[in-house]
C-alpha cells in the first residue's frame, strides 16, 4: 500500500466521528492529557504530518523552520486540517513549536489555540514540577471550559482514564510482545492501531486494540512466551531492564528505530518497499507517537484527575525535557543488550533541534554497546525517498542482512 | 594624504574600548584561574548569573565564545569539528563551536574556553540551550544545572512566579553541593547592588542613543555588552561602563554622532553576523546608515532590587525579551522605533537561530503597518559563514534604502 | 564448469554491464547513455554482453544495482551501489579501506570492511554541495568547461577563499571574485578546496581509513584529486576504469 493509502486507513476512525458530528480538538505534542480533554466532551485527535502540501509556509516561516511545523502551518493554509472545534499546542517543549504557537495565533485569530506549556524537569528532584504541571493543566480546563462553553464532567473523565488506561496497557503488551516474537504482529500493524487510538481515542478502536491483543496473547501463550514478555513489559514499563530475563531471540535481524516526532508508519512503509525485506526487522521503536506516547503510564482514577494527569505526563518515557541525556543514554545502552538489538535506525527531522542534538550520543551510545547505526534525514513529504532507501538497504546489507 | 584619510574615517572609535579590552582580557585569565580552582561553570546569557558569582563560582560564556569564532572569521572551520562528530550544520552555530572547540581545543582560538566543572543553563534565551549543554557534559563530564523558566504569554502567572523560585532555591542547593560553597545574604545583596549599578550605567548608555546623532552604532553597542553579559555583579565592570557613559555623554552635548554624517536610522533585529560586523554597519555608515537601536543588546536591563532578591530575579530572568510572545516582541520593536525615532528596521533572520527568527515575517509586516516604516528582512548565520550570502543581503539592504530616497 | 555473473549499474547518467567469470575476469562489459528510457539500456546492455561473451546469457544470475536498479526485470536481486562500489573495489585492491565516490549528482564514502562490505557510509545531503554538480555550475560561471576546470586550478598557487559550500550562494561567491578582478586559476582553485573540504568533513563523519580509494566521474579531474589528497594528508589510489567499481562490485556478488 501506498504511503497515503496507510495514512488514510488509519485516520478513518477520525472521518467517522466528524461525520457523526463529534467535536474535536486538535493536538500536536504525544504528551498531551487525552483524559482532559475527552472530560470536556471533546474528542482529542493528534493532527499529524502529511505528505502531499509543500508550500503554503513561505509567508510566515522560513526554511530552516523545522519541516513537522512547516507541513503543519503547510496544511492549516491549504485547509487541509480536519474540522476541529480548537488547536492545543504544547509550549517549552522546543523552539520551533514554541514560536510557531505564536505565529499561528496571529495568522489565524479566528482559530481557538490552547497552549499548554510544560516544566522542564529534568535534574529537579522536588515537587515543584508536579505542583506547576497540575496548575497549568486546571487553567487549560477552565479555559476550555470558558471558550467553548463545555465543563469538565467526572462522568467522561472516568470513562476517559479507563478508555485510555486499557488501550495503554494492551498497546504496551503489542510492544513488549513483538519484542519477542516480531511475526506475531507486523509493525505496521501496530503502528497503525496506535496511529488510530491518537486520532480517535474511541470505545470503538479501543475495542480493535484489545482485540488484536486477546489473539496475540492466545498465540503466543501456546507458544509459552508469556512470561518473558512479562518480563520485558515490566522492565519497559519501569525504565530498568537490569531485571529482564534472558530470552533467545527468534533468529533473524533485529534492528530498533529512534526518533522524534517522526511518523512510524513512514518508516513502516519504506522498510517495507525495499527489495527482499519486512518490517519484522523493527523489533520496537523509540518514537514519540510510538513507544513514548504508549509507554506514558495509565492515570490512577482514585486520585486528583489533575494531580494524577501531571504525574502521567511526567513520567512518560524519552523526552529530552524530561530526562537527562545521560538517563537516555544509559537506558539505551541496556535496552540494546537486553533485547539482541543488532542495529539502529536514528530518524532525524530536518531541521528538528532535539532530534540532530541528539542523534551524534545516539551514535556514541550505540557504538559503545557495540552495534551499527544509520542515520536517515527525514521530512513528512518524505521528499528524498530514493537516497532514504538506498541508506537503510545498505545498512541492512552491512549487517549482512537483505 | 594619510593624515585626510584619518580625518575621513566614517565612524568614530570610542576611547573607552582600550578599557573594554583590558577587562575582557582579564576576565579570561579569571576564568582560566577558577577552572584551575574547580569553580569554573559556563553559562548561558540569560542565567541569573549573580548567584554563582555571589557563590564564588567563575562563569565562561559558550555564547561569547562562539562570538569570538565568528569575529575571528574561523566559524566554518570550529563548527566543522562539531559537524566531523555528527552534529548538523543545521544547529545553533553557537552550539556548534563550543562543541567543535571542545572537540578540538588545539585548533580552536584560544584553545577553547577553560574546562568547566558544572555548566549552568537557563531556556529563557532558548530551548536548545538544554540539548547544547548536554553535549557539552557528554563531552567534559561537567554536570548540567537547568534554570527552567517557562515562556510566558503576558503577565507571568503565579505558579509560574513559584514554580523558578524553586529553581533557584535548587539552584544554590547545586552549587552548594557541586563547589562546596554557601550563598549568604550579604553577599547577595552585594552582587546584586553591583548587577544594578553596571545595568543602570549601561541602560543610560542605551537610552542616550535617542538623540541624534547616535553617539552609538550597532557595532559599538555589539562590543561593549560583553562585561554586562559575562561579568554583571563584578565591582571590575563598572570603571568601563562609566567611563563608556561618559563618552556618550560628551557626545550627545557636543553633537557628535557615531558616524560622521547621520542620514537614516534603523533598529536592528537579532545577533549580528559576527564574521562581518564591522564590514556591514560600516559599509552603511558611509552611506549615513546608524543603528541607534536593537533588540539584543537591550535584552541586560532589568535590575534585581527591592526587599526579595530572588523574586526579583524570578521576574527579571523569565520576562526576558526571547522568552515574551510574539506579540511582546512586536510592541517592544514598535516601541524602540518610536522612542528612537527611527526611520526603518533591518531583522537578521539568523539560520541556525529558531527561537529568534522563526516569527521574523509575521512580525515584519505587523511592525511595519503599526509604525509605518518599512522593513527589510535578510538571512544568514551569525557564526557560520557558509551560510552568508554577502551579494544578496547587500541587494535587500540597498531595496530597503531606495525607499528613503 | 565455468561460473559466471553480471553486474549492471544504472546509475542517473550512464548505464554500466559487466558479465565476469569466477576468476574475475572480465569477459564482457558496456557502458552506454541512461538516456530516458532505462529499461531500453538495460536490454541493450545484456544484448551486448551476450554478443561480446558468446554466452548463453539465460542461466547467469544478475545483480543490479544503481538507482535504476528496481527497473532491471532480469535481476535475480538488486543490491545498493554502496555495497556494489565496495565489493567492486575490494576485489580489485584488497588493501582499500576507505572509498570515496563522486558522481554528477551525489557524493559517498564507505568505509570497507576486511570483508569487502561497507562498515560505515555516508551520503551527501539533498543539496548538490560536494557532487560533481558543483563543478558544473562554477565552470559555467567561470566560461571554462568542465574538463578545463581541473588544469585551470592546478595553475593557482594562491586559492581564493570561498567559503560556501552551497552552490547558489558559491555562485554568487565566485561571480564576486570574478567581479574583484581576482585571476580565473585562483578562483577555480578555490573551488575545488571548497568542493574537498565538504567531501573531507563527509568522509570524517565516517572516519578517515587509508589506504583510500577514489572513484566516479569527478575522480578524473585532477585538481579534485589534488586538493582531496592535500586536505586529507593522503595519497590516493585510484583504479583503471573508475565508473565500472559498481558494476563489478554487482557482478561479484551474482558469481557469489
Amino acid at each position: 500500500m501506498s504511503y497515503e493509502g496507510v495514512l488514510e486507513q488509519s485516520d478513518s476512525g477520525l472521518r467517522e466521528l466528524v461525520e457523526a458530528g463529534e467535536e474535536i480538538i486538535g493536538y500536536i505534542y504525544p504528551h498531551t492529557p487525552l483524559e482532559l480533554i475527552l472530560a470536556h466532551g471533546f474528542t482529542p485527535s493528534l493532527m499529524r504530518a502529511i505528505p502531499g502540501i509543500t508550500s503554503g509556509f513561505e509567508e510566515s516561516l522560513q526554511t530552516f523552520a523545522c519541516s513537522y511545523i512547516r507541513n503543519l502551518y503547510n496544511q492549516r493554509t491549504n485547509e487541509q486540517l480536519p474540522p476541529i472545534s480548537g488547536l492545543l499546542f504544547p509550549g517549552n517543549t522546543c523552539d520551533s513549536l514554541q514560536n510557531l504557537t505564536d505565529i499561528w495565533k496571529v495568522r489565524f485569530s479566528e482559530d481557538r489555540v490552547f497552549r499548554l506549556t510544560y516544566p522542564v524537569t529534568r535534574y529537579a528532584n522536588d515537587d515543584s514540577a508536579e505542583i506547576y504541571l497540575t496548575k497549568e493543566l486546571e487553567i487549560l480546563s477552565s479555559t476550555i471550559e470558558s471558550t467553548l462553553d463545555r465543563p469538565f464532567t467526572t462522568d467522561n473523565y472516568e470513562r476517559a482514564v479507563s478508555l485510555i488506561r486499557e488501550f495503554r496497557l494492551d498497546a504496551q503488551f503489542l510492544y513488549a510482545a513483538r519484542v519477542v516474537d516480531p511475526e506475531v504482529l507486523s509493525y505496521t500493524e501496530l503502528a497503525r492501531l496506535v496511529r488510530s487510538f491518537l486520532s480517535a481515542p474511541v470505545t470503538s478502536v479501543g475495542s480493535e486494540i484489545h482485540r488484536v491483543t486477546l489473539l496475540v496473547k492466545e498465540k503466543l501463550k501456546s507458544k509459552g512466551l508469556l512470561g518473558i514478555i512479562d518480563s520485558i513489559l515490566s522492565g519497559l514499563q519501569k525504565k530498568d531492564l537490569s531485571k529482564v530475563n534472558s530470552f533467545k531471540p527468534p533468529s533473524g535481524p533485529r534492528l530498533l528505530v529512534v526518533g522524534g516526532m517522526v511518523e512510524p508508519q513512514a518508516i513502516a512503509t519504506i522498510i517495507n518497499g525495499i527489495d527482499s525485506v519486512d518490517d519484522s526487522i523493527l523489533i520496537l521503536d523509540l518514537l514519540s507517537f510510538g513507544f513514548k506516547s504508549v509507554f506514558a503510564p495509565p492515570i490512577n482514577r482514585s486520585g486528583n484527575p489533575f494531580e494524577e494527569m501531571a504525574k502521567s505526563i511526567l513520567a512518560a518515557p524519552g523526552e529530552p525535557t524530561q530526562e537527562g541525556l545521560r538517563y537516555r543514554m544509559d537506558f539505551l545502552k541496556d535496552l540494546v543488550k537486553a533485547l539482541h538489538i543488532d542495529g539502529l535506525i536514528i530518524c532525524e527531522q530536518s531541521f528538528c533541534d532535539p532530534d540532530q542534538f541528539e542523534a551524534p550520543s545516539i551514535e556514541k551510545a550505540a557504538s559503545a554497546a557495540g552495534i551499527r547505526t544509520v542515520r536517515i534525514p527525514l521530512d513528512p513529504e518524505l521528499s528524498d525517498r530514493a537516497r532514504i532507501e538506498v541508506k537503510i538497504q545498505t545498512f541492512l546489507e552491512s549487517l549482512g542482512i537483505s | 594624504m594619510t593624515e585626510m584619510k584619518k580625518e575621513e574615517k566614517v565612524y568614530r572609535q570610542l576611547e573607552s574600548n582600550k578599557l573594554l579590552q583590558q577587562i575582557m582580557f582579564q576576565n579570561m585569565l579569571m576564568g582560566h584561574q577558577a577552572s584551575e580552582e574547580n569553580r569554573l561553570a559556563w553559562v548561558t546569557s540569560g542565567f541569573p548569573v549573580e548567584i554563582p558569582v555571589a557563590m564564588d563560582v567563575g562563569v565562561s560564556y559558550p555564547e561569547q565564545y562562539g562570538a569570538i569564532v565568528g569575529s575571528q572569521k574561523v566559524g566554518p572551520e570550529v563548527c566543522g569539528y562539531a559537524e566531523d562528530i555528527g552534529y548538523s550544520q543545521e544547529l545553533c552555530s553557537y552550539a556548534r563551536a563550543s562543541i567543535g572547540s571542545v572537540e578540538n581545543p588545539d585548533n580552536s582560538p584560544m584553545e577553547g574556553l577553560p574546562k568547566p566543572q558544572a555548566l549552568l543553563a537557563g531556556n529563557n534565551i532558548c530551548g536548545t540551550v538544554l540539548r547544547w549543554y548536554d553535549a557539552i557534559s557528554e563531552q567534559t563530564g561537567a554536570p548540567v544545572f537547568l534554570f527552567d523558566t517557562p515562556p510566558i504569554e503576558d503577565e507571568q502567572p503565579d505558579h509560574h512566579k513559584e514554580y523558578v523560585r524553586r529553581g533557584i532555591e535548587r539552584l544554590v542547593a547545586f552549587l552548594g553541593t557541586t563547589f562546596n560553597k554557601t550563598l549568604t545574604d550579604e553577599r547577595m545583596q552585594e552582587v546584586a547592588d553591583l548587577s544594578s549599578k553596571a545595568l543602570g550605567l549601561w541602560t543610560k548608555s542605551l537610552t542616550a542613543c535617542k538623540t541624534s546623532p547616535s553617539p552609538l552604532n550597532c557595532a559599538d553597542r555589539f562590543l561593549a555588552m560583553g562585561p554586562v553579559v559575562s561579568m554583571r555583579g563584578t565591582e571590575l565592570i563598572i570603571d568601563f561602563y562609566q567611563s563608556l557613559l561618559d563618552e556618550v555623554e560628551m557626545r550627545v552635548k557636543e553633537g557628535l554622532g557615531a558616524i560622521r554624517d547621520e542620514k537614516i536610522r534603523l533598529l536592528w533585529d537579532n545577533i549580528p553576523p559576527w564574521h562581518s560586523i564591522f564590514k556591514f554597519f560600516n559599509g552603511l555608515a558611509k552611506r549615513g546608515v546608524v543603528f541607534p537601536a536593537d533588540t539584543y543588546t537591550h535584552a541586560w536591563s532589568g535590575k534585581i532590587e527591592g526587599d526579595d532578591l530572588f523574586g526579583s530575579v524570578v521576574s527579571i530572568y523569565s520576562n526576558v525579551y526571547l522568552n515574551k510572545g510574539l506579540n511582546a516582541k512586536i510592541d517592544k520593536m514598535c516601541k524602540m522605533i518610536k522612542d528612537y525615532n527611527l526611520d526603518g528596521f533591518v531583522m537578521f533572520s539568523v539560520r541556525s537561530c529558531k527561537r529568534y527568527s522563526l516569527g521574523q515575517l509575521v512580525s515584519k509586516e505587523i511592525v511595519a503597518e503599526r509604525t509605518g516604516v518599512p522593513g527589510v528582512v535578510i538571512e544568514g548565520d551569525m557564526v557560520d559563514s557558509r551560510v552568508y550570502n554577502e551579494a544578496q543581503i547587500q541587494t535587500r539592504v540597498d531595496a530597503l534604502l531606495e525607499m528613503f530616497m | 564448469m565455468d561460473k559466471f555473473g553480471i553486474g549492471i549499474d544504472v546509475g542517473s547518467t550512464t548505464a554500466k554491464g559487466l558479465l565476469i567469470d569466477s576468476e574475475k575476469n572480465v569477459r564482457a562489459k558496456h557502458i552506454m547513455l541512461t538516456g530516458a528510457a532505462a529499461a531500453h539500456a538495460i536490454d541493450e546492455i545484456l544484448r551486448e554482453l551476450e554478443l561480446q561473451s558468446g554466452l548463453q546469457l539465460d542461466n547467469i544470475p544478475i545483480i543490479g544495482t544503481g538507482y535504476g536498479r528496481a527497473r532491471i526485470e532480469k535481476s535475480t536481486k538488486t543490491v545498493t551501489e554502496i555495497t556494489c562500489h565496495s565489493i567492486g573495489v575490494h576485489s580489485l585492491n584488497p588493501e582499500i579501506r576507505m572509498l570515496i565516490d563522486v558522481g554528477g549528482q551525489d557524493a559517498k564514502v564507505i568505509r570497507i570492511g576486511k570483508d569487502g562490505r561497507p562498515e560505515d557510509f555516508e551520503l551527501n545531503d539533498k543539496c548538490s554541495a560536494g557532487t560533481g554538480r558543483f563543478l558544473e555550475v562554477m565552470a559555467r560561471v567561470l566560461g571554462v568547461t568542465l574538463d578545463e576546470l581541473g588544469p585551470l586550478a592546478l595553475q593557482s598557487k594562491t586559492p581564493s577563499s570561498i567559503s560556501s559550500t552551497c552552490t547558489v550562494f558559491a555562485e554568487s561567491e565566485v561571480i564576486g571574485h570574478i567581479g574583484a578582478g581576482e585571476k580565473p586559476a585562483n578562483i577555480a582553485a578555490g573551488i575545488h578546496v571548497s568542493m574537498t573540504t565538504k567531501i573531507g568533513s563527509l568522509a570524517k563523519r565516517v572516519k578517515v581509513v587509508p589506504p583510500v580509494c577514489v572513484t566516479g566521474g569527478v575522480a578524473l579531474n585532477p585538481a579534485f584529486r589534488h586538493y582531496l589528497s592535500k586536505h586529507l594528508g593522503l595519497d590516493l589510489w585510484i583504479p583503471e576504469e573508475p565508473q565500472l567499481t559498481g558494476a563489478l562490485g554487482a557482478a561479484v556478488l551474482a558469481i557469489e
